[in-house]
């Protein structure tokens, strides 16, 4: 019992929207026919145009029940009001049934023409999902896979070294093995991050300050990068932002990773924060080599993970990190771009909404 | 011979508590191990250590019932592992008595630091109130005057803005969270947004760091509260 209601919800599912757009539909072809019955004394037009609307109707709606309501409601609506006589229900003109007859299919065909190709859009986006959930494993697989190869690699060279190695080489590999470990680590990190946007693409957020986030990741950078020279500016107003700091955390880590992996002789990095109208803009720059101009259209599409997948390894974060970033910011409500300064290096900037609380920093002290 | 701090680790995964006990005995304590939350309780009891290391994630006991069970018995510093995105377990595991966390994964150095940190303060609980002074770089802090200084110079810092300062300072190396701080500040009635005491802290910032986004003395811990480097 409880089967065949839900079949009867699934092809005969209610709604607002759905009685919304019957009764437009309705209310639309009845205008048309009566404008046009101001001009013509012919009726030949009114059941083309409301087989039209019912078919529009059931291109709208989803499942059958508006589509046939719309049909059926036609057949009445011609019948009285827009065939001799008129504002009279008579069905026993000549001919009659087959008009209802042939309404009636039109409006059940039509519906589920339209159901179909609904299910068909469905099924091709979700294919289109897993076509990037399969492509994104493969990658990810691929590029966890090289670094364990060199960490299990050197780690077993130094564990069944029989004096062959000096100090300076064994120390050498468990460096190596130390910036894979953290690397994979980072990979990780986004790959919980992507989980933690749920497939709407929401967040929680949290009025969060912007110069506290800025400097934890900074901090965080520093744990692993101590030679790079950080230099961080933020606006003297005190700004709050609705974000989830874990997630923008992430965002400057990838990029001040990426200024590091790619930029090749980068030793300096220089974050800014500036007031934007109702936004706040990011700049995160180094001083390295730039993005290549092949590469710089196509560096948040995600495409060049695949480039980094077939073999080479310096890329092979560029194109997962920043990917992470785009879906970050813009689960955010924020726009995300790069560009080469044109004093050297790369830029990368992300604008973020500013809170309705912004606290003007004058310098004055207030108490509670 | 002195004697040697004993900390007990709490961790269930055995690679993570042999690196972090080959650490710790390399630098002079003494080390146990315990593998499941049954087992640490036992040897809580039975050892009594000066410091235990819990990772929260433990197959049979929920690490905030461990916690919270030694807490009914003993004041013995805990240190908490955990991961970076569970910003609400470090919360949760601090007010329920944790004395700090550590955030996976954490180098030698930070885990020595946190350690050492923790069980100076259990020893010290006394003395640190009574001490004058904290100075760390260019700031001090001087208790008796209620001042403020950089390089000697006078802070300008508001009545709240040096209690914020002075109990950050007289738990430096620890860190602190926004209820326990407004708890202090503000008597255990003060509840709701922690908003003000964020503003206050912004403030504190501009007035004692160069750059306010870099900072040297007080660092946030995004969600969670605040920590102030350690005194020299």
């Amino acid at each position: 019992m409880n089967s065949i209601l839900k079949k009867a919800q699934e092809y005969f599912p209610l709604s607002w929207k759905g009685w919304i757009v019957f009764f437009l539909g309705m209310a639309g072809g009845s205008l048309i026919c009566t404008l046009l019955q101001a001009v013509s004394t012919s009726d030949v037009h009114v059941p083309m145009i409301f087989v039209l609307m019912v078919l529009i109707i059931s291109m709208l709606t989803d499942g059958y029940f508006y589509g046939i309501l719309a049909a059926v409601a036609s057949v009445f609506a011609v019948n009285w009001a827009f065939t001799y006589p008129y504002m009279k229900l008579d069905f026993s003109a000549y001919g009659y049934p087959l008009t209802f007859i042939t309404m009636l299919a039109v409006g059940i065909a039509s519906s589920a023409l339209a159901s179909r190709l609904k299910e068909h859009q469905k099924l091709r986006l979700e294919a289109e999902r897993e076509k990037t959930r399969a492509n994104l494993l493969r990658s990810v697989s691929h590029d966890l896979r090289t670094p364990l190869t060199a960490i299990s690699g050197s780690v077993s060279a130094v564990l069944e070294d029989n004096g062959a190695m000096t100090e300076q080489e064994k120390r050498e590999l468990l460096e190596n093995a130390r910036e894979d470990a953290q690397w994979l680590y980072s990979m990780v990190e986004n790959l919980l991050s992507i989980t933690r946007i749920n497939g709407a693409g929401e967040i929680v957020k949290k009025e969060e300050m912007l110069e506290e986030v800025l400097s934890e990741a900074v901090v965080n950078f520093k744990k692993r990068n101590p030679d790079i020279a950080i230099e961080i500016s933020v606006p003297e107003d005190i700004v709050f932002i609705q974000m989830d700091a874990t997630l923008i955390e992430q965002v400057l880590l990838n990029m001040m990773d990426n200024s590091v992996a790619h930029g090749g002789k980068t030793n300096q990095i220089v974050i800014s924060a500036e007031e934007d109208g109702d936004a706040v803009a990011v700049t995160v720059a180094d001083n390295g080599n730039g993005i290549p101009p092949r590469i710089l259209n196509h560096l948040f599409d995600g495409s060049l993970q695949f480039e980094g997948a077939r073999g080479k390894d310096s890329n092979r974060f560029i194109g997962i990190g920043l990917a992470v970033c785009k879906t970050i910011v813009e689960a955010h409500g924020g726009t995300l771009s790069a560009r080469n300064r044109p004093e050297g290096g790369a830029e990368f900037r992300f604008t973020l909404k500013k809170g309705e609380e912004t606290h003007e920093y004058t310098g004055q002290n207030f108490d509670r | 011979m002195n004697i040697r701090d004993k900390i007990l680790i709490v961790e269930d995964e055995r690679s993570i508590s042999g690196f972090i006990k080959t650490v710790l005995v390399g630098n002079g304590y003494d080390v146990i191990l315990a593998h499941s939350g049954a087992e640490a309780f036992s040897m809580v009891s039975s050892h009594c250590p000066d410091l235990v290391v819990l990772d929260l994630g433990l197959p049979d006991i929920d690490g905030m019932d461990i916690i919270e069970a030694i807490r009914e018995w003993t004041q013995l510093p805990i240190i908490v592992v955990s991961a970076r995105t569970l910003e609400k377990d470090k919360v949760e595991a601090l007010d329920k008595g944790a004395d700090d966390y550590i955030t996976k994964p954490f180098s030698a150095a930070e885990l020595l630091a946190r350690v050492r940190v923790a069980i100076r303060h259990t020893r010290a609980s006394g003395i640190m109130t009574g001490s004058q002074k904290y100075v760390s770089g260019d700031l001090t802090v001087d208790y008796d005057k209620h001042m403020v200084t950089i390089k000697g110079e006078n802070c300008h810092l508001t009545q709240n803005e040096f209690k914020i300062v002075a109990l950050l300072s007289r738990c430096a190396g620890k860190v602190l969270t926004y209820d326990f701080i407004m708890k202090e500040l503000w008597g255990p009635q003060s509840r709701g947004s922690n908003q003000i005491l964020r503003v206050n802290m912004a403030n504190i910032r501009r007035k004692i760091e160069k750059n306010p986004a870099d900072p040297k003395y007080i660092f946030t811990e995004v969600g969670v509260g605040y920590r102030m480097v350690e005194a020299e």
